[in-house]
């Protein structure tokens, strides 16, 4: 009979790395990222749609790859790496479904027209990523704490389109907060397009320079 | 027909051990799987390996190369109690999936080597790996047979 190899007791002691008034206080600074967005993806799909906080939160790093679920299925998702003032990764991740019926919506067709990830859809997924990635990130650059003239700027890379195991994909993300502790920090919103819930998820997951930067810069 | 049980999944930093009719399974992404065999007493482990260097860190062994593999043995022997480990190994994962992240890859590959010096100081062969790359791997070892499979989205499962 397979059995683990008794680490729960000790992750259980790991500390967390942000204080509950520090969690506040960013909960607020990434849902006014999260308006934004919202407006952002209303304009580009010509839709009403809404892109709102669904955790902020601080998880053992042996639960931290199930955030996006551990099915056998493949995950698709556009992740962009991020540099200067944040750093870190923003990750927009969807099923095969809900990714192709956003295609569909943007390139005018009938839903469940397109039924592969060719080009087009492609380019409509990550172009979707850099336009709701944009709106969260400058929103996030304008509220940042302390933020000066000699703060350098915020800068994404293009995103990069993919499709993985979700477990594969959290680890890939979470790999800088792993070298430095044993609790990670990760953010993820909820989707809704017309009311109607889309399996998407957009993924804020600093790395651990930008924590120990925010664990500073925020009191508590 | 012996009936299997089914597979036990590890997360990041943890370690497993079957005896007989077990699965263990992981998915990697950078980070390291090691697969340890005893193809006579058909006892395995896997870890799923963050770090090259616990540094004298020990509240989780499985994270760091040089003290998951003391801890991995030591269940081993636990299973097969005064029985002798002739044991052999097979590693997977350190991809690198955001091209930027130089970092990740350097953890990749100094996993790697971390591995391969720990386990030759132990006479322990690495007898297949499946490494590198830009994509995810599900890492499975079947301990009747020993037998470590890799899946990787898009393409044809791999028996190592």
């Amino acid at each position: 009979m397979p059995k683990r190899g008794g680490t729960h007791a000790d992750i259980a002691r790991t500390e967390p790395v942000l204080t509950d008034q520090q969690l506040t206080a960013l909960t607020t600074l990434f849902r006014h990222g999260s308006d934004d967005a919202s407006l952002a993806l209303s304009r580009w799909l010509s839709r009403p749609s809404q892109v709102s906080i669904e955790q902020v939160e601080q998880v053992p790093l042996s639960e931290a790859t199930d955030v996006l679920g551990h099915a056998d299925d493949a995950v698709c998702f556009c992740a962009m790496t991020l540099s200067g003032l944040v750093t870190g990764e923003l990750i927009l991740s969807f099923d095969d479904a809900s990714g192709l019926a956003l295609a569909d919506l943007l390139l005018g067709n009938r839903i469940g027209t397109a039924t592969r990830w060719g080009e087009i859809e492609q380019s409509a997924a990550l172009e979707t990523a850099n336009i709701i990635g944009c709106a969260y990130l400058n929103t996030l650059a304008r509220c940042f704490p302390e933020k000066d003239a000699q703060s350098p700027e915020l800068v994404p890379s293009p995103p990069k389109f993919s499709r993985d195991f979700p477990e594969a994909l959290m680890e890939f993300a979470l790999m800088n907060q792993a070298m430095a502790s044993d609790t990670v920090f990760l953010t993820r919103t909820e989707f809704r397009i017309e009311g109607a819930p889309v399996n998407c998820n957009l993924l804020f997951v600093p790395d651990a320079q930008c924590l120990a930067t925010l664990r500073e810069m925020l009191p508590g | 027909m012996m009936q299997k049980t089914r597979p036990l999944s590890l997360p990041m930093g943890e370690i497993a051990v079957a005896r007989e009719n077990g699965v263990l399974r992981t998915l990697l992404g950078s980070c390291l799987g090691l697969a340890l065999y005893d193809r006579r007493l058909k006892v395995a482990a896997l870890a799923h390996i963050v770090l090259p260097d616990s540094l004298g860190r020990s509240a989780t062994p499985g994270k760091y190369a040089d003290t998951a593999v003391p801890e991995m043995i030591r269940h081993m022997q636990e299973l097969v109690e005064t029985e002798r480990l002739r044991l052999h190994a097979k590693i997977a994962g350190g991809a690198n999936m955001f091209t930027s992240a130089d970092a990740g890859n350097t953890i990749g590959v100094q996993n790697v080597q971390a591995i391969e010096v720990i386990l030759e100081r132990l006479r322990i062969p690495i007898i297949a790996r499946h490494c590198g790359g830009e994509q995810g791997r599900r890492m499975t070892i079947d301990t009747a047979t020993g037998a470590v499979t890799i899946d990787i989205v898009g393409a044809a499962t791999e028996t190592l």
